[in-house]
């Protein structure tokens, strides 16, 4: 093996001290990119979870013209092929079908406008946060998961600020009016309140109730059809992206399948931003790591100009100097990559098993509940690695350069 | 995210009073039915069934709303055929003469002079809130057989005037009613309705009807001045009077057309 | 004590050099992050606030909760001119709210009306920037409408065609009146495109029997870091109990709250900036320890205490941090009025609510001095006391062997 190399690599484990140091630096360095990393990517997630996790999804299915008319005839095309086939999906991590109608909620003494949504209890419960937003009553229960509680086709699950305005109470009657599908006929049914949510979401809070799928069906005369299935992705990131072909997947047979940014451009845009803001984070964190590895590279080699002084006295030529120096910052950067892999994979997965805590945080009144985990991905431990260790091999050019022409007389002077 | 307002929507005062003349014309005060009541009682329910109800009918009526903010008074011009048919025209205030109002089935338009302008309700706006007056969805949207859907009985409440028959009436269960139960008091004498009181399911008193002022119309005495009070909520009232009204006129297809709707007379 | 460090600092250049330049680039770029974290917080605030909302909002006591036609600011023109006195105030515009049925043709849709002053609307707002088919409304009442996307799909309208809207008046009346589309509009709010419909805030009093009356003020201020303040002195000047002042943390709290959320994970990018700087010091000054035991093994002999050496390491590196942060508050402002104008180029840009994103603007602000001051200076001195400790603790006779 090359002399110099096996002199650097020597020269490493000489001052253990220094290269301690010097390594541990620099594998910190490393071991922040790749968290950082994995936060944001995690964040990121958090935030679009956030806004749609609550109950919108991450992306919906609808007949094609629904979102625009709103009308209750436009029910999805073949529903039970399309949930067939997302159940089998393996890119689809939750579903759940829902009806949509504009209907008009009576109490005894108020009555108003509401959002009448039809929801399966079982896919609903696992899918969207109803649940943990109810703070009185309870969600629907079907007789397999509530305990011999028989089904209820009469429950019915609203929002705070909505029973406050209707005068009403937990347990109180409530009359849905409603036209049904394809005729004008109006369809008027009696609910009994079983449930109160608040997800500190004004539209959902003020406008929204939700009654089972079954009984929206019956009522709307829909017989058996849905307005939208909203799903869930295994990968977030598919959602965001409008040309990801799952989307074309399902958008046929008159039936349309969009993501959140086209369903709320506002997110989109707020997400951009935010993404954007993110990047340029990361930029300067990089540039703050580059100088911390010239720092501690330039450090190192510095404090050894007496003994390069030496080899060049003792008959080393200019070259072998600098290319010892340089073997030298690739043997550190080599450890330290590795050091660095593994003190970024140890913070980052304890993160990821305990979460960061962000409850003190009331939003939405559910989201927060989740905590904060940070996303490994096999490119942090592959790229940030490689860039680290060639940017410490290029950061020791120079020094290098330095030490195989400086004089011999000067370098063993030592000072600094 | 942006916070959105969610807003009552604003419902013309026609598709109000058409809706009170079909009511009226239906007899939809819906207290009282057969059931397990007394023989006595169903025979009184009946009287009052019909006691509004016939083939068709013409009226005129003035409607006073008041509410905390504003107060007014309309006058009406209605004919009904059926169960059906409706139509209804604005006669007063002049701002609003002309404005008419036609039912059929479950259709309604509304035309306004104004504008020039005929308007076909969503099937969704046909039971919006009454900004106007105070009769809830309740009273219009589905026509309940009495007999059926109320379990009635004779009762003698602690102010019990004489000469007047007390009965409570709760809707059956299932039924998509939101009163708990109704106590309606009525005349001995002549089986007129004296007034209606509506109970929500915690026994309170959300809304009463009176009934006043019996008149002559053609062959029937009935209550020429209804009033709706609201009693959970301060301010609010609506006051119908029959300044006209006659039963079982014949009337013609044409009334109940669009055509006659813009014609405005 | 700082004379010596002064000349120990420039006794060993190259190693004061790299230290100082990890602090120095620390601030520098802490300052940027700190900048653009601010601007992009305040640009993501802004698209909803200065673009629709406003910053601040003055209702009548009581509209914020529960809406009404009838809660309404009396005379807002009086009103609004005591605003525009106010200083700090941008731009101020008046709406009138109301909900009923529009028709177009022989198409009927739910409507919610808003009554604005075009000219007003768009000076605070940019409302016309939001038109993307026909033209903005007369600066007059003159019976004009423009209506959102949504609605306009429903109704299958276009400039051009006439448009019915029927609502209930203040008085109680059935009020109806015919209407000319000039303009369509996308205000980036899906949902609320689906039934928004515009007039002249004078129409809409005609309507609504509501002379003088408006429902909401919005008021714009030059940034959003001065909205508490202009909020306070919108308050006094108006100094009315029957109206309500309330800033956008308040009428958008859901919206705020989310804004609050995202702010937290830049702290944690503080954090990495602190570690790197930090570890950076502590290699350099460690070095320099180390080698200077002789040294400081001598002055101990002569009689230096302990105490007095912890210091002047201490000193030291406080000298460099102090002279890294001046400098690199020179650099940093530089770099920040820089990117406070042209910002950074987005890769994509993307317009919303009619308004062009294409870049981040980096907001300056104390903050940029402050809080990468303390970082650095924390980061230095925190782990300067290793060094300084074993600087203080040489042992004196076998240190002046040492070589």
């Amino acid at each position: 093996m090359n002399i110099h190399l096996k002199a650097a690599w020597r020269n490493i484990f000489r001052n253990q001290r220094r290269t301690f140091i010097t390594g541990t630096a620099i594998a910190l360095g490393l071991a922040s990119l790749i968290f950082s990393d994995a936060l944001v990517k995690g964040t990121t997630d958090s935030l679009i979870n956030t806004a749609t996790g609550s109950f919108s999804g991450q992306g919906q299915i609808h007949a094609a013209g629904f979102r625009e008319t709103q009308e209750t005839s436009r029910v999805i095309a073949g529903a039970d092929a399309v949930l067939a086939r997302l159940a089998g999906d393996a890119r689809i991590k939750a579903f759940t079908p829902r009806t949509l109608n504009f209907a008009m909620a009576s109490s005894a003494s108020e009555v108003s406008p509401v959002l009448m949504v039809g929801v399966a209890p079982d896919s609903e419960g696992n899918f969207s946060k109803i649940s943990e937003a109810i703070v009185e009553g309870r969600f629907f229960e079907d007789a397999a998961t509530g305990g011999g509680r028989r089904a209820n086709s009469q429950d019915i699950i609203l929002g705070a600020k909505l029973v406050e305005t209707l005068q009403a109470r937990l347990g109180d009657r409530l009359v849905l009016t409603a036209a049904q599908a394809g005729s004008d006929d109006l369809a008027q049914e009696m609910f009994r309140i079983s449930g109160i949510f608040r997800f500190a979401i004004d539209e959902m809070d003020k406008g929204m109730v939700f009654v089972r799928l079954s009984k929206a069906q019956d009522m709307l005369n829909l017989n058996k059809g849905v307005h939208q299935i909203a799903l869930s992705l295994k990968d977030p990131r598919m959602a965001s992206d409008e040309t990801n072909p799952l989307w074309k997947d399902y958008s046929s047979e008159g039936n349309e399948a969009v993501g959140w940014p086209v369903l709320f451009p506002q997110l989109k845009a707020v997400s951009a931003l935010a993404g954007f803001a993110t990047a340029i984070i990361g930029i300067l964190l990089f540039g703050i790591i580059a100088l911390g590895i010239i720092n501690t590279l330039f450090m190192s080699v510095y404090e050894r100009m007496f003994e390069f002084g030496v080899l060049r006295a003792v008959g080393t030529r200019p070259g072998g100097i600098r290319k010892l120096v340089v073997y030298e910052a690739g043997a550190l950067g080599l450890l330290s990559s590795g050091l660095g892999i593994l003190l970024g994979f140890v913070v980052t997965f304890i993160v990821c098993k305990t979460g960061l805590d962000y409850r003190g945080i009331e939003y939405m009144g559910v989201s927060f509940k989740d905590l904060l985990y940070p996303v490994m991905t096999i490119e942090q431990f592959i790229i940030y690695p490689i860039i680290v260790f060639l940017f410490t091999v290029l950061v020791g050019l120079y020094p290098a350069g330095y030490a195989s022409k400086m004089s011999i007389t000067k370098a063993m002077r030592r000072t600094l | 995210m942006k916070r959105h307002r969610t807003r009552r929507f604003a419902v013309p005062i026609s598709i109000v009073a058409c809706i009170v003349v079909y009511c009226l014309a239906a007899g939809l005060s819906a207290d009282g039915g057969q059931g397990n009541a007394t023989a006595e009682v169903q025979t009184i329910l009946k009287r009052i069934d019909d006691l509004y109800r016939s083939r068709s009918s013409t009226a005129e009526i003035t409607m006073t709303i008041i509410t905390p903010n504003w107060q007014r008074t309309l006058v009406l011009r209605g004919w009904t055929r059926g169960q059906d048919r409706m139509f209804v025209r604005i006669l007063s205030p002049l701002k609003e003469q002309g404005v008419g109002t036609l039912k059929i089935g479950n259709e309604m338009w509304n035309y306004f002079p104004k504008t020039d302008k005929v308007m076909k309700l969503p099937p969704s706006m046909m039971m919006s809130s009454w900004m106007g007056s105070d009769f809830t969805n309740d009273d219009l949207v589905k026509e309940y057989k009495l007999a059926d859907d109320f379990t009635s009985r004779l009762v003698r409440p602690e102010k019990a005037e004489p000469g007047v028959i007390y009965i409570e009436s709760r809707p059956k269960e299932g039924l998509p009613i939101i009163w708990d139960k109704t106590i309606a008091a009525i005349r001995e004498s002549d089986l007129i309705p004296l007034w209606q009181d509506f109970f929500d399911e915690r026994g309170t008193l959300v809304r009463s009807l009176r009934f006043g002022e019996v008149k002559k119309f053609g062959t029937r005495n009935v209550p020429s001045v209804m009033e709706m009070i609201p009693r959970t909520k301060e301010g609010y009232k609506t006051v119908i009077r029959y300044n006209k009204l006659a039963f079982d006129v014949p009337l013609g297809d044409e009334i109940f057309s669009l055509r006659n709707l813009q014609s405005q007379r | 004590m700082s004379k010596m460090a002064l000349r120990n600092i420039f006794r060993q250049k190259r190693r004061s050099l790299l230290t100082s330049l990890t602090m120095f680039g620390g601030f520098v770029l802490v300052m940027i992050a700190v900048g653009m974290t601010d601007g992009s917080f305040n640009g993501m605030i802004d698209m909803f606030t200065r673009n629709s909302m406003g910053h601040i909002q003055v209702h009548a006591q009581g509209y914020l909760d529960k809406p009404s036609l009838h809660k309404v600011i009396p005379d807002y023109l009086k009103v609004g001119q005591k605003i525009a006195g106010v200083e700090g105030v941008e731009a101020w515009t008046p709406r009138v709210f109301s909900a009923g049925l529009s028709s177009v043709g022989d198409k009927t849709a739910a409507a919610v009306l808003s009554g604005i002053d075009p000219s007003l609307e768009n000076k605070a707002v940019n409302f016309d920037k939001k038109i993307y088919e026909g033209r903005p409304l007369a600066a007059g009442p003159a019976k004009e409408t423009a209506i959102g996307r949504g609605l306009a799909k429903t109704l299958k309208a276009k400039p051009g065609d006439a448009l019915v809207f029927v609502t209930q008046g203040a008085d109680g009346s059935l009020a109806n009146e015919k209407y000319l589309i000039v303009a369509l509009v996308d205000s980036g709010n899906e949902v609320a495109d689906r039934s928004s419909l515009f007039l002249h805030i004078a129409d809409a009093q005609e309507l609504l029997v509501l002379d003088g009356k408006a429902h909401e003020i919005a008021i714009v201020a030059p940034k959003l870091g001065k909205v508490a303040k202009v909020k306070r002195a919108v308050e006094a000047a108006l100094a009315d109990p029957r109206l309500s002042v309330e800033p956008w943390q308040e009428f958008a709290r859901g919206f705020y709250l989310a804004m609050q959320a995202e702010n937290k994970e830049h702290q944690v990018s503080l954090i990495v900036f602190f570690i790197i700087v930090a570890v950076g010091v502590l290699n350099t000054t460690l070095m320099s320890v180390l080698e200077r035991r002789r040294e400081h093994g001598l002055l101990k002999a002569l009689g230096t205490r302990p105490g007095r050496l912890f210091r002047m390491i201490l000193n030291e590196v406080l000298l460099m941090a102090l002279a890294s942060i001046a400098i690199g508050s020179v650099v940093g402002t530089a770099a920040n009025l820089y990117l406070s104008r042209h910002g950074f180029k987005f890769s994509q840009g993307f317009t919303f609510g009619g308004m062009v994103y294409d870049r981040l603007l980096v907001e300056i602000s104390a903050r940029c001095y402050i809080i990468p001051s303390l970082l650095v200076l924390a980061a230095a001195l925190l782990v300067a006391i290793y060094p300084a400790l074993k600087a203080a603790r040489t042992d004196a006779a076998r240190s002046i062997r040492y070589t």
